[in-house]
């Protein structure tokens, strides 16, 4: 295939032409078209590079050699469904599950995250018998209907409010920025028994749990590190009321946290839940994901009598890349490498955050990484346009970053696995100008908050003449929508 | 692979060059694309685009239809709802417009307007309950079901009284799109120039294996989701492996005509499995266009009773000779045809000539045992 088939203008005018507009692009003004990538770096149509700090998907690192020969050599050999036999199929769950505590035996494999966890909720429904789901505030578990139920951090979007009966939310364990921080004796506990009163509350309207689910460390919600022991004590409420625990690894698994292969891991080894999910990293890129539960929920799923049967799902082109994404975390101690440049990172963002006032907090585990930018220390105020302006000028420095977290104030850190510790002080170099620029220019009273104000409103002014509006996680639109669109009916 | 694969907050030529392709096949105003990674995620879009655009909530969908593994989706497919959770007050089912076996046979004067009052009624029935309908869902030829064709008529005239009704019309193609009914590319497009469904869902065939799926639309129901300004983003949806692999596919599907291999292999085999039914009581009816083909086996062909047990043995039968066939429709009783598309004449001959045999032996071991009473 050809890296180019149209100019980059051409590229931009058939997407605004054939492509939903609520695909929203990155950088919508002055947007990056990817021709080619390698390890952690990507190539636009002129071969300028960009460092990528975003794309945990990409896991092991983009376009790996051995995952593209494990799947070219098995297209070419067969790509069929699961009601056959074979070998990879089986071959994959079995490294699959070596990874995970033994009681998580039996493994599902769909095609997306989303899939995963719409399968894991059906999965608790039909083992339980029971309807309601707790999810945390700013959790984000999937674009299909039943998900965005379950996703705060979606359903808060929307203009109407959406909460569904079913639905019970508890607050994120953010000690940063939540209910209970640093300060307090014992957040776990804390935090733990907002989730015992819910399910009591659920009890007095006549209500029955079925699940808790959680993102190992939320991403969306901010780059969130849960503390220590909050699972355990929220299974043994859930587990008590009937339900299951459920830990959502979309984002975060295979070696990432770097100490450990799971995220939930980073709990203690007395954790371990009911059901986990996985995607994103799994097979980087390729379409895939897996759900591993117990033999008690799968029995109680396969007692329905109805089959579950997934197209693609499980079909061994997926098997082979699968298996090729973890035989390169080992050869590669990618996990290793995650722990050292992770630690490493986290050492010199911890060096900036000494000489910067936008830095309110560095926190992350491995290559999963967060950088949370105040405007005041005290106050912690977020400071959502600073974050923006980050990233923006690290892309126009060729380096990618995105912002997320409820306030768009945190910069996320999650980048291929193969990151090195020469690319970490490239970034930590360029945030460190950037930072100051940005702190320069506050700090010079009016004249400059003037000049920042300047800044912004010219930003603003650029976006709403190109029809452009921000969205939480700094991505924004290609295309203007006229307000009379929204009515129109074809009879 | 070699290359990138990477999402589609990037530019990228591949999805937007793939985008170009898919809409030249399809009817103007079906030009806004989503792409995603299986039929039931496409399926489930679909819902939440019709959803967004009507601000209705109320589902119709036919008996036996089935759409999709997820839990909406779940919700509207009778072929999993009845034996799972059971019907929610949001669906509404409507009768299968199945001309062999069902509510009005080949023998009624009109049964492309009786069906279709069928759920002009129904329309009223949502309406008195003071619901209103988001959606109609329809597979463009039920398979799951059991081969269905529709009668000459019924879907236009069902997606007027949904659109009267302040609804849309959706066209699941998943099993039955590019080209598999060898006249079109689309099953809907069978029913005329004139008929075009609001929002058409595709999978399965897309990729040719590769979990790929796709959503068109028109230009207005996008703009109605767009509104609330929350992104859809689909992590792998739109990749550009998967564009590459789309694009590879309509290429030969095109190079290879294999959409003619349909027409004239799927007519050949069809000829030769009415020749059959001439010759085996138990072929109650064949039906199909391309190579969406259905053999549907009855004990009886005036009470219609469903051959069950005979479908599952045949299909035991013709696995031990190699030949792999499968069984759907409510009663497990339709044998049904939908091979990859470069299917040969050849092909379609070995298996008629096993089915033939097989069949044979069930009447001499049917006799046999008549002989013994």
């Amino acid at each position: 295939m050809a890296t180019e088939i149209f100019n980059k203008q051409k590229t931009i005018d058939l997407r605004k032409k054939h492509i939903g507009p609520s695909c929203k692009i990155f950088f919508g003004h002055d947007p990056i078209k990817i021709v080619r990538a390698s390890g952690q770096y990507m190539y636009n149509e002129k071969n300028e590079q960009y460092l990528d700090c975003i794309n945990n998907v990409a896991h092991v690192g983009h376009s790996h050699p051995e995952v593209v020969r494990a799947g070219a050599e098995q297209m070419k050999l067969l790509n069929t469904n699961s009601r056959f036999l074979h070998d990879n199929l089986v071959q994959y769950a079995q490294r699959l599950q070596a990874t995970l505590p033994q009681k998580l035996s039996v493994c599902y494999f769909v095609n997306s995250g989303s899939e995963a966890n719409d399968l894991a909720l059906r999965l608790a429904w039909q083992h339980t018998g029971h309807k309601d789901i707790i999810t945390l505030d700013h959790a984000y578990h999937g674009h299909v209907s039943s998900l965005i139920q379950i996703s705060p951090y979606k359903f808060h979007q929307l203009p109407q409010p959406q909460n569904s009966e079913h639905v019970h939310v508890a607050p994120s364990p953010d000690i940063y920025r939540g209910k209970y921080r640093e300060d307090h004796p014992d957040p776990a506990t804390a935090y733990a028994d907002e989730v015992k009163d819910i399910i009591g509350k659920a009890h007095a309207k006549g209500r029955k749990i079925a699940a808790f689910i959680a993102e190992s460390l939320q991403s969306c919600g901010g780059q969130v590190i849960p503390p220590v022991g909050y699972f355990q004590k929220v299974a043994q409420h859930v587990r008590n009321a009937g339900g299951i625990f459920i830990v959502d690894e979309v984002q975060v698994g295979f070696g990432r946290v770097g100490t450990h292969f799971w995220a939930f891991q980073l709990q203690g080894e007395d954790f371990v839940p009911d059901i986990v999910t996985m995607g994103k990293p799994i097979g980087n890129g390729h379409p895939m994901s897996c759900v591993v539960t117990t033999k008690e929920v799968a029995e109680s799923f396969m007692a329905s009598g109805m089959e579950y049967f997934n197209t693609f799902g499980g079909n061994p082109v997926s098997c082979a890349i699968g298996l090729a994404v973890l035989d390169v975390i080992k050869k590669e101690d990618l996990q290793g490498n995650a722990l050292r440049v992770g630690g490493y990172l986290t050492e010199q963002l911890e060096k900036l955050k000494e000489r910067h006032p936008l830095i309110g907090d560095i926190r992350g585990c491995g290559l999963f990484i967060g950088v949370e930018l105040v405007k005041d220390q005290i106050k912690r105020t977020p400071a959502t346009a600073e974050a923006q302006d980050v990233i923006y000028r690290l892309k126009e420095q060729r380096i990618l970053l995105s912002t997320d977290g409820p306030n768009r104030n945190v910069l996320k850190f999650k980048p291929p696995m193969c990151f090195t510790t020469e690319d970490s002080d490239l970034v930590v170099d360029k945030m460190d100008q950037i930072l100051t620029d940005i702190e320069k220019a506050l700090d010079l009273g009016l004249a400059a908050s003037k000049d920042t104000q300047d800044m912004q409103s010219k930003r603003k002014g650029f976006l709403e003449d190109n029809g452009h509006e921000l969205c939480p996680n700094g991505t924004s639109d290609l295309h203007h929508i006229p307000k009379s669109n929204k009515k129109q009916r074809t009879k | 692979m070699d290359l990138l694969n990477t999402n589609t907050r990037f530019l990228h030529d591949n999805i937007v060059q793939y985008a170009d392709r898919l809409s030249a096949t399809l009817p103007k105003k079906l030009c806004v694309f989503y792409f995603l990674n299986s039929g039931s995620e496409a399926n489930d879009l679909a819902l939440r685009l019709a959803r967004q655009y009507t601000e209705n909530q109320d589902i119709i969908v036919l008996d036996h239809a089935y759409h999709g593994h997820l839990t909406s989706l779940i919700d509207i497919s009778p072929y999993k709802f009845r034996k799972l959770e059971g019907q929610k007050e949001w669906v509404h089912v409507a009768p299968l417009p199945d001309t062999y076996r069902g509510l009005y046979r080949q023998d009624h004067p009109d049964p492309a307007q009786a069906y279709a009052d069928t759920v002009k009624d129904l329309i009223d029935e949502v309406h008195q309950k003071g619901r209103k309908i988001a959606a109609l869902f329809v597979e463009s030829l039920p398979s799951v079901a059991g081969q269905i064709i529709f009668p000459n008529g019924y879907l236009p005239k069902i997606a007027k009284y949904v659109r009267d009704a302040g609804g849309v019309f959706v066209a699941d193609e998943i099993q039955t799109g590019f080209g598999r009914v060898g006249s079109h590319f689309w099953a809907f497009q069978l029913h005329g120039e004139d008929f075009c469904p609001d929002i058409v869902t595709m999978g399965k065939p897309i990729g040719n294996g590769h979990p790929l799926s796709c959503v068109v639309t028109t230009e207005e129901i996008a703009g109605a989701f767009t509104a609330n300004r929350v992104e859809y983003f689909n992590t792998f949806g739109g990749n550009p492996v998967s564009c590459a692999i789309g694009l590879a596919v309509l290429d030969v599907i095109e190079k290879e005509d294999l959409r003619g291999n349909a027409v004239r292999v799927g007519s050949h085999l069809k000829k030769l499995l009415k020749q059959l039914q001439c010759k085996h009581p138990i072929i109650g009816d064949v039906r199909g266009v391309g190579f969406f083909l259905g053999l549907e086996l009855v004990k009886d062909r005036v009470t219609l009773t469903p051959a069950t047990e005979e479908a599952a043995l045949l299909i035991k039968r013709m696995k031990e000779k190699h030949i792999l066939l499968s069984t759907d429709g409510p009663w497990e009783s339709v044998v049904k045809f939908k091979p990859p598309m470069c299917f040969s004449i050849e092909d379609a001959e070995r298996l008629v000539e096993q089915i033939d045999l097989i069949l044979t032996e069930f009447e001499e071991a049917a006799q046999q045992e008549e002989k013994k009473k």
